[in-house]
């Protein structure tokens, strides 16, 4: 079973082609940012809300954030989900200073506390999800 | 808007709600409108500018609206922010009747829902959400403000048995409103003990999507049967506040309180009750925040402290709000400010506030990429 075909998907257009198209196919988050001033910014856009800039590059992710708070969805609006819940939905801050709303792959949501670090899933996992998902990163004591 | 403006709402109306319907759009639009011009002693004809906020609108908007009801207007507004709108639009009657543009305003809110439309409403709400939410699962409104109701939580350590007694006093004061959808007893335990929908949220910190309309006339307070005319004071809106935040802890109304309370020449302290947005509970809390009624982070031994069904010490949503009457889609931003007329005019029947000259409606909506962008707010006060 590919779940992932399941999954509803974001329409792709010229804004957020590039983004989609690194996390399908390398597993990277590609965030946007003005070529001078403002910071990385999520989600993709034509214009820098930072700045109003329209000349903006992307910056490649670490993947690396931490989680600032989340909610365990037991009720997921699309049916795709349903087989999955609780869904973990975390707003998440990454360390190139964007944040955005990512889902947490854990079967333990008892492990799941604002704080926490995470990292993107391995490219290998990470395929059938549709956007850049994440799992909790162990830190050193 | 003026100071001292005499310009008001002189008619509320509605359309009655239901969980399910085959009944259109435009049913319960016009049903709703009908209803408050003949609260108001008007007519189709008398009505000039017409302001509609709707969800489901489109493809129509205000324009052919006006066609489906045989108006010819001169000023048309279309809400574009969500539940916010209808209070907004109220704002913007008052602005064009000021300068002229229209002398009476209709202002209908509404849409046809059940609970599974609701979800696909969600599921396409922007562009943002429909991209970068709707992918993975993100269990709707529910799924985003139960982020916002635990960073509040986390923050502030604000109390769930706190939070629920807006949902509980609330459900006291939709014992007392016939047209409520759901007017069952409910305790505190009955609000904890509610199953979990994303955690924190719980059912009972939900509302129950269905069809139904709210309308109101916005026109000149010398046009009002007498002791019915319902004086807009003040108002302001706020969206998009702050930005590229995802889940904040204010959502806005912080920016214009002071002006508010400037312009009516009194404070939260001295309202007789307050309508405000009750999507959930936690963003009533963060409006009693927001307005000046208790200070940021603060607001859990507020609500301790004090008890919101019609008689209580901060009579809050005093039909029973969107909570317990149901929210028929954008309707919910009007439903505060039908109920704030009803009670201006002495009309609140078994759920009458006992000395009701002063009341602040609040209205918050269109959620973004995380939370809702829009917020308003206006005073009203009685001419009784």
């Amino acid at each position: 079973m590919n779940a992932a075909l399941d999954y509803p998907v974001p329409y792709e257009d010229k804004d957020n082609a590039a983004f989609l198209t690194a996390w399908r196919e390398e597993g990277k988050l590609l965030l946007q940012k003005a070529a001078e001033g403002g910071k990385p910014f999520f989600y993709p856009r034509p214009i820098c809300p930072y700045t109003g800039s329209r000349d903006l590059v992307s910056v490649t992710a670490s993947g690396k954030g931490r989680i600032v708070s989340y909610s365990f969805v037991l009720r997921p609006n699309h049916p795709a989900f349903n087989e999955e819940v609780p869904i973990i939905l975390a707003e998440i801050a990454l360390e190139e200073g964007a944040s955005l709303l990512g889902r947490i792959i854990c079967d333990d949501t008892g492990r799941i506390a604002s704080g926490l670090a995470v990292e993107l899933l391995p490219s290998a996992e990470a395929r059938r999800y549709p956007l850049p998902a994440f799992q909790l990163r162990a830190e050193a004591e | 808007m003026k100071r001292d403006s005499q310009i008001g709402i002189t008619g509320y109306g509605a359309a009655a709600y239901e969980k399910k319907t085959d009944r259109t759009l435009f049913s319960f639009l016009t049903e709703a409108g009908r209803n408050a011009l003949d609260s108001a002693g008007l007519s189709f004809s008398d009505v000039d500018g017409l302001a509609i906020s709707s969800f489901e609108l489109p493809p129509d908007n205000t324009v052919t609206a006006a066609e489906q009801f045989g108006m010819s207007i001169s000023w048309a507004y279309l809400g574009t922010a969500g539940s916010a709108g209808p209070v907004a639009s109220i704002i913007n009657s008052v602005h064009a009747i000021e300068s002229g543009q229209a002398t009476t305003v209709l202002c209908i809110a509404g849409d046809n829902y059940d609970v599974g439309g609701h979800f696909k409403l969600m599921d396409n709400f922007s562009r943002g959400l429909r991209n970068y939410g709707t992918p993975q699962g993100f269990g709707g409104a529910n799924g985003l403000f139960a982020i916002i109701q635990r960073k509040h939580m986390e923050t502030y350590g604000t109390r769930i048995e706190d939070l629920g007694r807006i949902s509980v006093g609330q459900r006291k004061s939709a014992r007392e409103n016939e047209s409520a959808l759901l007017r069952g007893p409910m305790t505190i335990e009955d609000y904890i003990n509610s199953r979990m929908i994303a955690d924190p949220i719980r059912l009972y910190d939900c509302v129950l999507p269905c069809a139904g309309a709210e309308a109101v006339v916005v026109t000149s307070l010398d046009r009002a049967e007498p002791g019915k005319g319902v004086r807009v004071v003040t108002g302001y809106e706020r969206h998009n506040h702050p930005p590229m935040e995802i889940a904040p802890l204010k959502g806005g109304w912080e920016l214009f309180a002071d002006k508010l309370y400037a312009d009516a020449g009194y404070g939260p302290e001295d309202m007789d009750f307050v309508q405000l947005y009750d999507d959930y509970p936690i963003m009533v809390a963060i409006q009693l925040e927001d307005l000046g009624f208790c200070r940021k982070g603060e607001v859990s031994r507020y609500l301790a402290d004090n008890s919101f069904d019609w008689e209580g010490t901060v009579p809050l949503n005093t039909g029973g709000g969107q909570l317990s009457c149901g929210q028929a889609g954008i309707a919910g931003g009007m439903l505060s400010v039908t109920e704030a007329v009803r009670q201006l005019r002495g009309e609140g029947g078994g759920r009458q506030v006992a000395k009701a000259e002063r009341g602040l409606v609040a209205g918050y909506g269109m959620v973004g990429y995380g939370h809702g962008l829009a917020s308003s707010t206006i005073i009203l006060e009685a001419t009784r």
